[in-house]
């Protein structure tokens, strides 16, 4: 039983290093890539274009994903108080939220047929689990999350932008890119190419992001983090100087 | 998507572009030097409608605000407009009644009401202090009558009746140690549940009750602010490491030049001009508030921490 279950380990072990050799996770009849595969937040970061190109089964259509790892969110529900004031009043606690979620299809999600359906946003919902206590009976809290991420530029779905290229022995080459936002937190993201055909999955694959601060505000974070006090009164140090310094600017063209 | 115009905020975890944060700098400071107010109440909602989230916005501020207010209270000590011993008194005060209303928050928060009370608080007294001031303003226009302090009413007799009277000679009063330490305590209480430097009702507070002239008002009330946001500062950042150094010193480099310009510009206008325009600004942002409160939210959903 003992050697067994070590065989099966091995087998495992053997079967992730293979997979983290490759370009990407997933059925062989997908291949992706995207470029850059690590992106460096630094002092002039304003967003990135993740470009993804690989293969997909001829005649296949392309989704991509991009997505962050589940986090849990402690937000409070806006009701009305009275009857008159809108105040925030219920805790609600959601579970499973992807922190980013960006989709985009290479034709309208209503072309692609059912199987295209479990790959849209609002299939956030049934991954989402909400824990609340004396919520409204119209308060869809799922819905207001997701519309809530729209708004903040970390959860969208788009059509178009893709190039899909003529058949090359049995596949198809696309390229296709993802806007990230600027306001993308530095962490462990992935990327996925979703190939359907006539209502049918044909085949998948993903690829890992890695987002990570560097320079500047990489220094200025971990000195924020890690030093607190001493961030706080370094910047009152700076806030007065400048202060001072252009107190006498002004003082020095007469300005009294 | 790199440009130089951008730049990355790491504690907002943002990019903002310079000129609209420099800009925006520039018209709170303006307001500041012109009114004595450090301009939180404005400065705040603004930077959370720029994408910067509610808690980095407030704490954010206040670092810009130590700048602004140094700067503002550099220029007036220059013109003689800082009534230092009146400063110290009413910090005092501001540091007491700030401790004690953290306390009462946390009990609300723990009541489960403190949402409700801290709308319901600014409402009130932004609408209280904005139509005082307004209306009385309006009146003193209308009538050019000048205020007498030394004139008898039943206040001008408690406020002389009460013991340990001193001397303020840069504001041209005599008035009981208990008064600026009272009612600092009170802006203090009234500031940490609202979550604001006070500026906004330490300056009315000082016109009517301590019956200071206009403009040295403004200094003094610059100066006390600056010692207020320099803490609030420090114990943001050592506690929940929510101030943004990037971003307060973009505000600030707008904001010390609006607030010099202010200054001049302050001096050119009448005392009563100052008041209403002062009172008219309160109003709009009370306005604001109540539509906030009234009409339905776009999206059913705030994050914790946020007023």
């Amino acid at each position: 039983m003992t050697t067994r279950c070590g065989y099966r380990i091995c087998i495992l072990l053997f079967m992730l290093c293979v997979a983290g050799q490759g370009p990407a996770l997933g059925d062989q009849a997908v291949n992706i890539t995207a470029v850059p595969s690590e992106i460096d937040i630094g002092a002039s970061y304003n967003g990135v274009t993740l470009r993804v190109s690989g293969t997909v089964p001829v005649g296949s259509d392309v989704v991509l994903r991009f997505t962050g790892d589940p986090i849990e969110l402690h937000m409070r529900e806006k009701g009305k108080v009275f009857g008159l004031l809108w105040m925030n009043r219920e805790v609600v606690t959601f579970k499973n939220v992807p922190n980013v979620c960006l989709i985009q299809a290479s034709r309208p999600f209503a072309e692609l047929g059912a199987a295209a359906g479990s790959y849209r946003l609002e299939n956030m919902r049934e991954q989402v689990t909400v824990e609340a206590a004396g919520l409204g009976p119209d308060f869809d809290a799922p819905h207001e999350l997701l519309r809530l991420k729209e708004q903040e530029g970390l959860c969208a779905e788009s059509v178009g932008g893709f190039t899909l290229n003529p058949e090359d022995n049995g596949m198809q080459s696309f390229r296709g890119a993802l806007v990230l936002p600027s306001v993308l937190a530095p962490g462990s993201y992935r990327v996925e190419a979703i190939a359907l055909k006539g209502g049918t999955l044909t085949g998948q694959a993903s690829v890992p992001v890695t987002v990570r601060l560097v320079g500047i505000p990489a220094w200025l974070k971990e000195l924020a983090v890690q030093h607190g006090t001493l961030y706080g009164i370094l910047a009152c140090v700076v806030a007065i100087l400048s202060g001072i310094l252009i107190g006498l600017l002004f003082q020095s063209k007469g300005a009294h | 998507m790199s440009s130089f115009l951008y730049l990355y905020l790491p504690i907002a975890g943002n990019s903002v572009n310079l000129l609209s944060i420099v800009g925006l700098g520039g018209v709170v400071g303006l307001l500041s030097g012109i009114f004595g107010v450090g301009g939180g109440f404005l400065m705040t909602p603004l930077l959370i409608m720029m994408g910067i989230p509610p808690t980095v916005a407030a704490a954010s501020d206040s670092n810009q605000i130590v700048g602004a207010s140094t700067s503002g209270t550099l220029a007036h000590f220059r013109l003689g407009n800082v009534d230092f011993r009146m400063g110290l008194l009413l910090l005092a005060g501001g540091v007491a009644g700030g401790t004690a209303g953290v306390q009462i928050i946390k009990i609300l928060r723990q009541l489960g009401n403190a949402d409700f009370f801290i709308s319901l608080t600014y409402v009130l007294m932004l609408g209280l202090i904005g139509g005082y001031m307004f209306l009385e303003s309006l009146q003193s226009m209308r009538k050019a009558k000048r205020f007498d302090p030394t004139g008898e009413s039943r206040y001008g007799r408690f406020v002389a009746g009460l013991p340990w009277q001193m001397n303020f000679p840069h504001s041209g009063i005599r008035l009981s140690l208990l008064m600026p330490i009272g009612l600092g305590s009170l802006v203090g209480v009234l500031s940490a549940i609202m979550g604001v430097g006070g500026g906004f009702i330490m300056v009315p507070v000082m016109v009517y009750l301590l019956r200071m002239p206009m403009h040295v008002v403004v200094g003094t009330s610059l100066f006390q602010i600056l010692f207020t946001c320099i803490d609030v500062t420090i114990m943001q950042s050592a506690q929940n490491h929510t101030v943004d150094f990037v971003l307060a010193l973009l505000l600030l480099v707008g904001s010390s030049v609006g607030a010099q310009v202010g200054v001049k510009l302050g001096r050119k206008l009448h005392g009563d001009h100052l008041k209403i325009l002062l009172a008219s600004l309160v109003l709009v942002v009370m306005a604001k508030m109540l539509f906030d409160l009234l009409a339905q939210p776009a999206v059913r959903l705030a994050y914790m921490g946020g007023h």
